[in-house]
């Protein structure tokens, strides 16, 4: 009980949430506030968890959006709450009993959660949400940023580093035999050895893809460490070394603004688009595991979403042009 | 297991001893056996699938008895709810292209919405259902209830604060609900 007491959002961060919304939906918000929100949501764990319940409370109501008669759904809705007066001086202990039918009804509706920018905030360098960012560090390495990506740099005397803060790099590194070139991860460090090759910050690992050149990667606890050659990929966390294995292609495509699908399941490829996307995408739990192929278009959100509606057994409901949920098709 | 036969025999006990008045009780607020009949084996469905422990007679037919009113008071929603819904389909000027089983569907949806809604003025519940159901604008509500869109916008602000209070308040309460035999 405590436990779930615990994770339940205070009635200020409640109310913001629910104020939130009133303003998104009201038609009348401009796109810097649109922008509040976002970072609003992003900002604390208990932020997400109230906009969690909102979502919720605003499933109940698709039922009616979708039905043709929704209008005189409303129209009966408004004259029962009218009527209703009557049957509230009726209500003696009425509460009670609202609580359990309401209670039979309720079903949980998970969204995945934003993924979180805050993190990257304060870093050198980062890309926000819809960019793809191509920096050119003063010893003529050349980094590529993805969406919702950050890193920090630290040159010095005998060593290039960077931190990759958040996200996924592309480095492509200038060769300067004085300065070795390492790239710190909380998982362990990498080490280019004359090299192109991305890097990505994963909740459970880091998954290091060489493209040209080798890169050597050290494990931050274990101390284990292995060359990964071009053409091949790894992953590692602080403790563990995964095998080595051929390199997808498809790591490399977001430089080029595609994302490639192969066997993926939708709610990854919903969590990609997340990055290019302003505003609220949602994917609905019955279809976050069918699997999606193919390449989509990552700078035009809403025609990778068209594209993923007319080969999945989906739709996409646009409540508002950046208020987007993906459903089962009826 | 003995604690599943201990509640089942708790059950059995406690149908034999209130049911017999409960049905009376309702019969009494509702004004038809039939209904009466239905909705006293409702509330021991209820009870038999949220087991409660009760300290003494008079503390299960407390519970009951309130239990029995809010599905009374339930009831007489969903009634009116479904009159003026069937009303409003009539009233319609082209006849409903939807299926008996989508109108269903809605009914079901604006009953779970009435029960959400149903600690709030009737003016900010209606506000707020025109908005998120029809995708209203402010305006488009204010023009329709003829307050200003600032008015709506709190409206809407303060039915959906009080639907996550609700649904906080179901979370915890289902998660805090005490084990069957767990005295």
């Amino acid at each position: 009980m405590s436990a779930a007491q615990g994770r339940e959002p205070s009635h200020r961060v409640m109310q913001q949430a629910a104020e939130w919304y009133a303003l998104l939906r009201s038609g009348e918000a401009s796109a810097a506030e649109r922008q509040q929100w976002q970072q609003w949501v992003e900002r604390k764990a208990e932020h997400r968890e109230a906009w969690g319940y909102v979502e919720r409370i605003g499933r109940r109501f698709s039922p009616l959006q979708t039905s043709p008669d929704r209008d005189a759904a409303v129209t009966a809705f408004g004259q029962a709450a009218s009527a209703g007066r009557r049957g509230r001086r009726q209500l003696l202990l009425g509460l009670a009993g609202a609580l359990g039918i309401a209670g039979l009804g309720w079903t949980a509706w998970r969204q995945t959660p934003l993924p979180i920018v805050a993190s990257t905030w304060g870093a050198d360098q980062r890309a926000g949400i819809g960019e793809t960012r191509r920096v050119a560090l003063a010893d003529g390495t050349e980094v590529w940023l993805k969406a919702l990506s950050a890193f920090d740099v630290d040159y010095g005397a005998t060593l290039r580093r960077l931190q990759l803060v958040a996200g996924e790099l592309l480095i492509a590194t200038a060769p300067d035999p004085a300065r070795p070139f390492v790239v710190d991860t909380a998982q362990g460090r990498l080490q280019a050895l004359g090299t192109r090759f991305t890097v990505r910050g994963e909740d459970d690992g880091v998954v290091v893809a060489v493209h040209e050149g080798a890169v050597r990667i050290d494990t931050a606890v274990s101390r284990a460490s292995g060359i990964v050659p071009a053409g091949r990929q790894a992953r590692f966390t602080a403790d563990t070394l995964d095998a080595i294995l051929p390199v997808n292609p498809a790591r490399e495509a977001w430089t080029r603004g595609v994302l490639v699908a192969d066997d993926t399941p939708l709610a990854d490829v919903v969590a990609e688009l997340r990055r290019y996307h302003f505003g609220h995408l949602a994917v609905a739990p019955e279809v976050a595991r069918l699997h999606v192929f193919g390449s989509y278009p990552l700078q035009d959100t809403g025609r990778a979403l068209d594209m993923l509606a007319s080969v999945l057994p989906v739709r996409v409901r646009r409540t508002l042009p950046w208020w987007i949920s993906i459903e089962p098709r009826a | 297991m003995s604690g599943s036969e201990g509640v089942s025999q708790d059950f059995e006990s406690l149908y034999g001893n209130h049911h017999g008045w409960l049905v009376a009780w309702v019969n009494w607020r509702l004004g038809n056996a039939a209904d009466a009949a239905d909705l006293a084996h409702d509330a021991f469905v209820r009870l038999l699938t949220r087991p409660c422990k009760f300290d003494n007679a008079r503390h299960a037919r407390t519970y009951l008895r309130r239990m029995a009113n809010g599905m009374c008071i339930d009831l007489w929603r969903r009634r009116d709810l479904e009159q003026a819904w069937l009303d409003a389909l009539a009233a319609q000027p082209e006849p409903t292209v939807s299926s008996a089983e989508d109108q269903a569907m809605v009914l079901q949806a604006l009953g779970e919405i009435d029960a959400m809604l149903r600690g709030l003025p009737p003016r900010t519940a209606h506000a707020f259902v025109m908005a998120v159901a029809c995708e209203m604008t402010d305006q488009e509500v204010a023009d329709v209830l003829g307050v200003s869109s600032r008015m709506v916008r709190k409206y809407v602000a303060q039915a959906m604060l009080c639907c996550m209070k609700l649904e906080a308040r179901l979370a915890g309460g289902l998660a805090g609900e005490p084990q069957p035999g767990a005295a």
